[in-house]
């Protein structure tokens, strides 16, 4: 058991390091490039030239409204904390995302109109959640089969065609693929919504709630797999050709044992760990993707709320916010990974 | 494992399918030179190679290097693609001017006269119709000059055929550099339509007088410049000008709303009321004549220039976008700027990624320790939303991006170079050069890094288009270098201006293709390379 544990005792200090650093250069790059300082003076005139009008009513006196103003402008200078360096004012600000108390958004809302990052973050996540699930496990299944068929006819037309299909797919953008399929399935032919995640007016029902949702999510998953797809199929293929030509592969078909139960027990159990590996690697960089996923296809999940935050007036609160949350799902995903491969593959335990 | 930028580049090792590389010498002599013939900076250039070691059996030279890639399909192919690129960008690099993105693509004056969001014109041949084709006429000397007693009527005459299915989408003049001496001369612009009778007075579309002398300016007056431009198929008077012509010569047929509107003004100079009276104007093809006609008081008095535009449906190469940019200019700028972004990104993670692996795996020890945690915590970060980050935090800059994108993309290489150095520290070369008293950084230099510089260079190539996709995916969410036009800001410019959805497909598809086929030909090239990488892949014959 402490065998299981240390590796990943020793996994969960690093991501936990790498959260630290994304902090700390989330810090750096606000308060040292004087971006944090420009952005809340900008906040302080905008609210002084506000409360100028107000004030000039009751005072009529010029110089003391002068004086006034003064006054507020150093109190607001000291609500915001400019009176402090940013080294002293921003740590505490960005670290207490680590307690997932996330601040609060300047104009973004959830549907019932909070403005806490963190409810608007519970109201994004399942969207992205549900595509990216969907979408990986379609990938899953599908390279899996086709993959493990592929490497029975190696070196086949089909196999050849296979492997340009893999590096066309890690060469195609995803978001431009979406685009391709929004021109096509959408507009020329009119199949499916070209976004949103909802027809207007939305359904009623629940259950038709829930069709509608899925309808819209075709084409995103449309976009999601083919592009993951290339390359895991060429990676379960080549993990399966591998393990098939070793000795105890040899030795099962030797004794006998009916080709499933070969494929099963001795090829794909072997090929395993490394195929389970490229999958949730590639979950984990769908993750970033689905920024720019989400974005062409109006899904309202946690990219395309990225993208809200970042163009048009920039909420950098949010900004903050979204990237430790995204730096989150990411570690988390590759914890996960590490629990998997430990679980999968006896060498980590024994060795 | 996905087509963005944040996951790592698989290996080329993986993607060939070969299990393991080693690393000969004689192969990085043959990488380099290979990488020099293809027109690459390559990483290890400044390093020796032992000399001694080329003596070998199996050792190829330049010659065969470049054999070997163009032995396979693969390589023939990557090669011919990438030679067509490193054209393309030599042309661009001596026709385009240096400041190509803030002076044209970025100036709405540019292309104020081209056809807003056409189709490219070869797509007649697709049917829909035969459509107009984008006309541009300049004259420098007028058609006809006839002096009175005390002024001068030069008259330059267009002569614009109207024989396509559609109506043209614009008609302007401009006039360019006039200078006069007294009074100042009078323009007048009119439209000769097909329909006219004989004798009847053309159609007026625009008036202009030069302006004046201001207080203590001395003659010559010099105006029109830069050039004054009319869209005649915007002008209150033209609009005037063309109901007054419908009345006169189609009483009683209505025309429906106004014609002040600048896409109906267009349709309306080149058409004729409905004959069925619904009030829809109906195309009147023939033969136009668009005549500007310059009055002047003093013979001495010279313009420069006349240019006359009848817009098309359909423009150049590759259409144009919303703004009536050239889409074929865009895209051909974008060949240099690719390959200079996937280059330099390229070269300088190589460079930091292989020295410090290199550094990591001889070194050992505490330094050792320190690079292979950074490495570690770096590859665990999910790049894009680090990368939106710093560029919206430090602002829209390519290099700066460039450089952000380097900052993100080395771990991944320290880690594999370090294992190979790993293998290759305890080997006999390596022991013999320590023995004989060389020091840590000349080994590490000259007998470590010429080991692994073959594998390292095929990495390079294989990592260059993760920075082409990186950039466009940042461009395409608004982050890009707006002074340096690429493909990714095309497609945003498109999927934000609606493109999509209103079928413009020759602005969001072709943008793509090249991304993809840019990324293609340096993954074909990799490819290709590994059996110059690697002896043991090559036929033997």
């Amino acid at each position: 058991m402490i065998a299981v544990l240390r590796p990943l005792a020793v996994r969960a200090l690093t991501l936990f390091g790498v959260l630290i650093a994304v902090l700390v250069l989330l810090v750096l790059s606000l308060g040292a490039t004087g971006f944090s300082d420009d952005l809340l003076n900008a906040q302080v005139s905008e609210q002084l030239r506000g409360e100028r009008e107000g004030l000039a009513r009751t005072i009529r006196d010029p110089a003391q409204l002068e004086a006034a103003v003064a006054e507020r402008q150093r109190q607001l200078e000291a609500f915001y904390g400019l009176d402090d360096p940013w080294y002293i004012r921003l740590p505490p600000q960005v670290f207490r995302v680590l307690r997932l108390d996330l601040g609060e958004a300047r104009s973004l809302r959830t549907a019932e109109g909070s403005t806490r990052i963190a409810d608007i973050v519970q109201e994004r996540l399942p969207y992205t959640v549900l595509l990216l699930t969907t979408s990986t496990i379609i990938t899953a299944l599908v390279g899996l089969a086709v993959g493990a068929r592929m490497a029975t006819r190696v070196g086949s037309r089909i196999d050849r065609a296979m492997a340009y299909f893999a590096a066309v797919s890690f060469a195609v953008p995803s978001w431009w693929l979406g685009i391709l399929l929004i021109l096509v399935l959408a507009f020329q032919l009119d199949w499916l919504p070209s976004g949103g995640m909802y027809s207007t007016p939305p359904p009623t029902g629940r259950w038709d709630r829930a069709v509608d949702l899925a309808h819209h999510a075709i084409l995103p998953i449309l976009t999601l797999v083919p592009i993951s797809i290339g390359p895991y199929i060429y990676t379960v293929r080549t993990m399966t050709v591998t393990v098939a030509q070793e000795d105890h592969v040899q030795l099962a078909r030797a004794k006998g044992l009916p080709e499933g139960l070969v494929n099963r027990r001795h090829i794909l159990r072997v090929a395993a760990p490394p195929i389970v590996t490229g999958l949730i690697l590639g979950l984990a960089g769908s993750l970033s993707g689905s920024i720019l996923v989400e974005t062409v296809f109006n899904w309202q999940g946690m990219g395309r709320l990225y993208y809200d935050a970042v163009s048009g007036t920039p909420d950098e609160g949010v900004i903050v916010a979204l990237t430790f949350v995204f730096t989150l799902m990411y570690v988390v995903a590759r914890f996960v990974l590490d629990i998997l491969y430990v679980l999968l593959d006896p060498r980590v335990r024994y060795g | 494992m996905t087509a963005d930028p944040t996951t790592s580049v698989p290996s080329a090792t993986a993607a060939g399918g070969a299990t393991e590389v080693t690393a000969r010498p004689e192969a990085a002599e043959a990488t380099r030179s290979v990488a020099l013939a293809s027109g690459d900076a390559p990483v290890g250039a400044d390093t020796d190679t032992d000399r001694g070691e080329q003596g070998q059996p199996g050792a190829v030279g330049w010659r065969g290097a470049l054999r070997l890639l163009l032995a396979g399909g693969v390589g023939k192919a990557g090669v011919a693609m990438f030679a067509v690129m490193l054209a393309i960008s030599a042309y661009v690099v001596l026709t385009y001017p240096g400041d190509f993105g803030t002076a044209r693509w970025s100036n709405p004056g540019v292309w104020a006269d081209n056809p807003k969001a056409v189709r490219p014109a070869w797509t007649a041949w697709l049917g829909g119709g035969e459509p107009v084709r984008h006309l541009e006429r300049n004259l420098t000397a007028p058609s006809e000059v006839a002096t009175n007693p005390n002024s001068e009527v030069r008259t330059y005459r267009f002569p614009l055929a109207v024989d396509g299915d559609d109506f043209p989408s614009l008609l302007s003049v401009t006039l360019d550099g006039l200078t006069y001496g007294g009074r100042p001369p009078v323009v007048a612009v009119s439209l000769i339509r097909p329909d006219a009778p004989a004798g009847s007075p053309p159609v007026r579309l625009a008036n202009l007088v030069a302006p004046g002398p201001r207080t203590g300016e001395v003659a010559p007056f010099r105006r029109f410049d830069p050039p004054e431009r009319l869209l005649l198929s915007a002008q209150e008077s033209a609009a005037q000008g063309i109901a007054q012509a419908y009345a006169a010569l189609y009483p009683g047929l209505p025309v429906a709303g106004s014609l002040t509107d600048s896409d109906r003004l267009a349709r309306a100079l080149f058409g004729r009321p409905g004959a069925d009276g619904s009030g829809r104007i109906e195309l009147l093809r023939g033969e136009y004549q668009l005549q500007v006609q310059l009055v002047v008081a003093n013979p001495a008095d010279a313009l420069g220039e006349v240019r006359a535009v009848l817009g098309g449906t359909v423009f150049g190469v590759m259409g144009t976008d919303g703004l009536g940019r050239d889409l074929w200019e865009g895209l051909l700028y974008g060949f240099p700027i690719g390959l200079l972004i996937a280059a330099l990104a390229a070269v300088l993670s190589t460079a930091i990624g292989a020295s410090l692996g290199v550094v990591s795996g001889y070194a050992g020890g505490t330094t050792d320790a320190i690079i292979q945690r950074v490495c570690d915590v770096i590859s665990n970060v999910p790049v894009l939303p680090l990368l939106i980050f710093l560029v919206f935090v430090l602002g829209s800059n390519l290099w700066l991006i460039i450089l952000v994108l380097v900052a993100f993309s080395w771990p991944g290489l320290t880690i594999l170079v370090r294992s190979m150095v790993l293998q290759v520290r305890g080997g006999q070369l390596v022991e013999a050069a320590r023995a004989l008293g060389a020091s840590r950084r000349r080994v590490m230099v000259r007998h470590v890094f010429p080991q692994v510089a073959p594998f390292v260079i095929a990495q390079m190539i294989f990592s260059a288009p993760g920075a082409i996709l990186a950039e466009a995916s940042l461009s395409f969410l608004g982050l890009g270098d707006t002074s340096i036009p690429t493909w990714g800001q095309m497609l945003r410019a498109g999927f934000q201006t609606g493109a999509l959805y209103l079928g413009y497909w020759w602005w969001v598809i072709p943008p793509g293709v090249l991304i993809i086929v840019t990324a293609l030909a340096f993954m074909l090239l990799a490819l290709a390379m590994e059996p110059v990488v690697d002896p043991r892949l090559r036929k033997t014959t």
